[in-house]
């Protein structure tokens, strides 16, 4: 218990004095014989306030402080670095809330209001009586990072990480990098090609000494925490030798019987079972797709490099922290939405690039040769009924772009565009300014008023009732529709789910505060970077992929964590491990371990976030809160109850 | 229902109009556009037909006409769509779907073609010169003979139908329905517009302009009158005279003064010339200097040996007479007053 507490009662101005006697509250508070000093002040907070509590602290060897002022939101911070500049741990603080509770919240009743401010500041003092010097937890920190999903995202995120000093493990499910950005070609607004950029980066990848890529990898199990997390990683084979010999790569693809659709061109295409995504991938070994294949053996035949006897391997590292960079899937469209799947030339924008890719002087498709593009945007995002309600941001620009691209490469070429608003901010609109002057006509409709697909004999029809035509009704005979898909969730959450990773309104992954802290979630450790997180384009996605990369690093640098010490604690003499704890704990901080002989639960300090959830549960009453200890807590009670 | 014809602009591009696709429907156009009202709202509704290639909807518009080319529209848009020359196209592309010769959208649509025309009734108008062996009596009574019959021709055969084809596309076909009463109620805004111009009025800033144009009317329209009714190179009467010396002196000077700002490209409305515009103030400048020259040779005897003056008169005239008058851009002055008596019609429709 104190001997030497101060007190310090703020006027606030006339804020509190108007109406509570802080002269009263004063005298009534220096009547505790554990209060060594106590003074009124006009201003607690004004810096010469601050400079006498500090020459008071240390001078009168104060061993704790209370101020009666304003609300703890305003200024505990600010009273705690007082009391650490005097010299005082910053727990043997305590703040009492006079102004808020009591001057403002009873102006009609003065003596009221001093009598409940005697109460809250008594209070205080019995708390203070009762506090401890506490330290933060240090936990030491493995200096390393698993960033998952080698798109665009994760292979700057590992770069960035990688420079900085740390080990970077990046983990990809698929077998070549690059994720979205490798399937297209044309970007907007940089000159370069996504495999263009995919390849600068992926070579700046394998030449650093820090970075390992695995392929044909997922994380299966996690445990452990912020500083200190065990990954266990399955890696599945490629089927293939390492140093393929192309010659004979060759012929086992074309040997293979398996014919499948090509997922790299969003199944425009086909290809075997055996495969390259394209010409120049990375890494540069083609794949069997076990699921697919027969086994039938044709490419082994002629090819010495197939090796089927390749097995999963698993793999477990330990990590200080997971970045990641799973990117986002297209939005598949509903059946006979806007036509998709029912009428013969409605595509996606994903397919459309792809087919703008590999027709070259004339656009076909499915045998025709395409003179009119009717493009029809926000499909899948701005949903008047369906769950997404987000632009997706990116496919307007993208549309656009791919639209002028079209236009450029084949002659007499007219593109529709059946928008609901263009959104090609930024330096983007210099597209949209390219495109119309390019002769691209621009409809638009409200969401409660979309355009129509429709089908006349052999001839696809659009229509729309036209907003820039005082809504009348426009058609357009179309050769080809391309449907305008937003940006959606990975549709496989398996690794969000692993990390207990919540997701926003919009499912995706979800930041903890959408300005000021946009790369953290809620699992310590855990950042967050590209389309993963929300629709984004390549240069919001590199702006995430390096604001993540150094807020993980900056929980590793060091080599040591330091967690705030206010967490639960249990009592091992009472503890019987009934498992009520683990099942309230909203962040599994809890374990089960044997002491002795004796099954306890066991907190894991780095996990724990001092929520106090457990605390009400345990039938044996064997958790204590540090910082708000049983004690504490009733002697606060006791003194705001107390009648003398 | 209307079928979209992204290909019309370049047709449009033809009579004149520039990059109207960068438009994007900002409306700024019409905001700043002093004679666009809530009942006839343009130009950006213009500038959307023709980006649309609603051909139907643009032919049916009387607004082209309702225009009168001050340019604030271009002025303002902030893409430098030229709203204004749009409208000034849509003009000549309406003036050349009225015309049942179609020689109309052949002359503006090529310059070479204006050249050929104007060059082959040079040719004719020297060669039936010369098959009347230069005799100047036989020229002149020729020469007035022409004039006389041109007017009834050019009305009769080109311009009357012309502008029945008009009424049909904008009353007719869109079925707008005009009792009988209101055709003859709505005579008035016909008259005092083709002889007033009064709309220009309305646009800001354009006082000195449209006076000049009111000028320019009564003087051409007097001018026509004292040379064909009052024969004025035969004629006796000092006051006839003095009257047809002023009226050509008018015509040149306000043309002069016309041709100075179209080369000096200070205001939107001369910033972009078509060919037809130029051979308009041309031409119209020839008719009144050559005139007056020809008088003025008569005056001091000396035709008779100048015979070549006279030859360049009438060289102009008949150019004026078969080309400009019933092809080029004096038709405007017919339809924008037609187009106001057209729109007056339609504001008295039984809905
Ligand atoms: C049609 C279209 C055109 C576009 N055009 C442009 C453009 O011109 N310019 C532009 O700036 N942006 C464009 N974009 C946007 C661009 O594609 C994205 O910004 C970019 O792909 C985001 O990169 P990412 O790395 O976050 O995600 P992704 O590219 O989706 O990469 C994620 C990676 O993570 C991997 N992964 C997923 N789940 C796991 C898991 N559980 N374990 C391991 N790995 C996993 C995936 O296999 C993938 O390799 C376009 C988008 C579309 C749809
Ligand atoms: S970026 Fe454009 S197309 Fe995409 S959702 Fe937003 S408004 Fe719609
Ligand atoms: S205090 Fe909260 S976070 Fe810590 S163990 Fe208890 S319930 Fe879990
Ligand atoms: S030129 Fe003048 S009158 Fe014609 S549309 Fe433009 S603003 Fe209106
Ligand atoms: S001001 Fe220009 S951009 Fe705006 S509507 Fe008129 S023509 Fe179009």
């Amino acid at each position: 218990m104190k001997k030497k507490i101060g007190v310090y009662v703020c006027h606030c101005g006339g804020n509190i004095s108007d109406y509570v006697d802080v002269e009263k509250v004063r005298a009534e508070i220096e009547k505790d014989e554990s209060v060594f000093l106590s003074k009124t002040t006009m201003f607690a907070c004004a810096d010469s306030n601050q400079k006498d509590m500090v020459t008071d602290i240390a001078e009168k060897q104060l061993d704790g402080a209370v101020v009666a002022s304003c609300s703890p939101t305003l200024h505990l911070l600010t009273f705690s670095a007082v009391a650490e500049r005097a010299g005082l741990n910053k727990y043997n603080y305590i703040h009492a809330n006079i102004r808020e509770q009591a001057s403002w919240a009873h102006s009609d009743d003065k003596v009221g209001a001093t009598e409940k401010a005697i109460q809250i500041v008594k209070a205080a003092v019995a708390k203070v009586k009762r506090s401890n010097a506490l330290e933060p937890f240090r936990v030491a920190a493995t200096n390393a990072v698993a960033v998952v999903g080698a798109g665009i995202a994760g292979l700057r995120s590992a770069i960035q990480l990688a420079e900085s000093g740390a080990q970077v493990y990046l983990i990809e499910r698929e077998f070549f990098v690059g994720g979205r950005v490798a399937q297209w070609d044309d970007l907007f607004v940089s000159k370069e090609t996504g495999k263009e950029l995919i390849t600068r980066l992926y070579d700046k990848a394998m030449n650093h000494k820090n970075i390992t890529l695995f392929t044909g990898a997922e994380i299966i199990e996690n445990s452990g925490s912020v500083g200190n997390i065990s990954l266990k990683v399955k890696i599945a084979p490629r089927h293939m030798k390492l140093d393929c010999n192309e010659g004979n790569l060759g012929k086992a693809i074309e040997v293979c019987p398996v014919v499948v659709p090509d997922k790299f061109n969003f199944n425009i295409t086909t290809r075997k079972a055996i495969y390259h995504n394209f010409p120049g991938e990375y890494p540069q070994l083609p794949v069997i797709d076990i699921e697919n294949c027969t086994r039938c053996g044709e490419c082994e035949k002629v090819c010495e490099n197939v090796d089927f006897s390749q097995k999963d391997e698993f793999l477990n590292i330990k990590v200080g922290s997971v970045l990641l960079a799973t990117g986002f899937d297209p939005y598949e469209p509903k059946n006979d939405e806007f036509g998709y799947k029912t009428i013969d030339n409605v595509v996606t924008l994903p397919q459309f690039k792809r087919l703008v890719h590999y027709c070259d002087d004339k656009l076909v498709y499915k045998g025709k040769e395409v003179k009119n593009v009717a493009y029809i945007y926000c499909v899948g995002s701005r949903q008047v009924d369906g769950d997404n309600k987000y632009c997706s941001r990116y496919c307007c620009t993208a549309t656009i772009h791919a639209a002028i691209t079209a236009k450029k490469k084949y002659k007499d070429l007219y593109n529709f565009h059946f928008n609901r608003g263009i959104r090609t901010y930024g330096k983007q609109e210099v597209l949209y300014d390219e495109s119309s002057r390019l002769g691209d006509i621009y409809l638009q409709s409200f969401e409660d008023h979309p355009p129509v697909v429709s089908k006349e004999g052999d001839k696809t029809i659009v229509t729309i009732n036209d907003i820039l035509t005082a809504d009348k009704t426009l058609e357009v005979e179309a050769d080809l529709v391309v449907l305008v898909t937003g940006m959606v969730p990975r549709q496989d959450n398996s690794i969000g789910s692993l990390l207990k990773i919540p997701r926003g309104r919009d499912n995706f992954f979800n930041e903890i505060h959408m300005k000021l802290r946009p790369v953290e979630t809620v699992i310590d450790g855990v950042t967050i970077a590209g389309a993963s997180q929300g629709p984004k384009n390549i240069m919001e996605s590199m702006n995430s992929s390096l604001a993540a990369a150094t807020k993980s690093f900056s929980l590793i640098a060091s080599g040591e964590l330091s967690l705030s010490p206010t967490i639960a604690k249990i009592d091992v003499d009472n503890c019987g491990w009934c498992g009520k704890c683990d099942d309230a704990c909203p962040f599994s901080a809890l374990t089960k371990t044997d002491v002795n002989g004796k099954l306890v639960a066991a907190v894991n300090e780095s996990v724990c976030k001092g929520c106090g959830m457990c605390m009400p549960v345990c039938p044996s009453n064997a958790i204590e809160l540090i910082g708000y200890t049983d004690n504490q807590i009733e002697s606060m009670i006791d003194a705001l109850v107390s009648t003398d | 229902m209307a079928r979209i014809n992204p290909k019309f602009t370049t047709e449009l591009q033809s009579y004149g109009a520039f990059d109207t696709n960068a438009c994007y429907n900002c409306g700024n156009c019409t905001a700043v556009c002093s004679l666009s009202d809530e009942d006839n709202s343009f130009p950006r509704k213009m500038v959307r037909y023709s980006v649309l290639g609603l051909e139907n909807e643009i032919q049916t518009s009387l607004e082209p006409w309702l225009c009168y080319y001050c340019g604030d529209c271009s002025a303002t848009c902030p893409r430098e769509a030229e709203p204004g020359e749009l409208m000034m196209s849509l003009r000549r592309y309406l003036t050349s779907k009225y015309d049942w010769t179609g020689l109309s959208g052949m002359l503006y649509k090529s310059l070479s073609t204006s050249v050929i025309a104007f060059v082959l009734l040079a040719v004719g108008v020297i060669w039936f010169a010369s098959s009347l062996n230069f005799e100047p009596e036989l020229l002149l009574h020729y020469g007035h003979y022409f004039e006389m019959s041109a007017i009834g021709s050019v009305f009769l055969l080109i311009l009357l139908p012309n502008l029945i084809r008009m009424w049909n596309m904008v009353i007719r076909k869109p079925k707008v329905n005009v009792s009988f009463s209101a055709y003859l109620k709505s005579y008035s805004e016909l008259i005092v517009h083709m002889f007033t111009q009064k709309r220009t009025l309305g646009c800001d800033d354009s006082q000195t302009r449209w006076f000049q144009h009111l000028i320019l009317v009564i003087g051409y329209l007097s001018l026509l009158f004292t040379t064909v009714f009052l024969d004025w190179f035969a004629t006796d009467s000092s006051f006839i005279l003095v009257l047809g010396y002023l009226e050509s002196a008018v015509i040149f000077s306000v043309t002069f003064i016309f041709m100075i700002g179209r080369l000096s490209k200070k205001t939107q409305v001369s910033k972009n010339s078509h060919p037809s515009d130029w051979f308009f103030v041309i031409w119209l400048f020839l008719m009144g200097l050559s005139a007056f020259v020809v008088r003025l040779f008569i005056d001091l005897d000396i035709l008779e040996t100048n015979i070549w003056m006279y030859l360049i008169h009438l060289t102009v005239l008949v150019q004026w007479a078969i080309i400009i008058v019933p092809f080029g851009k004096w038709t405007h002055f017919l339809y924008r007053s037609f187009a106001m008596y057209f729109e007056k019609l339609k504001s008295l429709s039984i809905s």
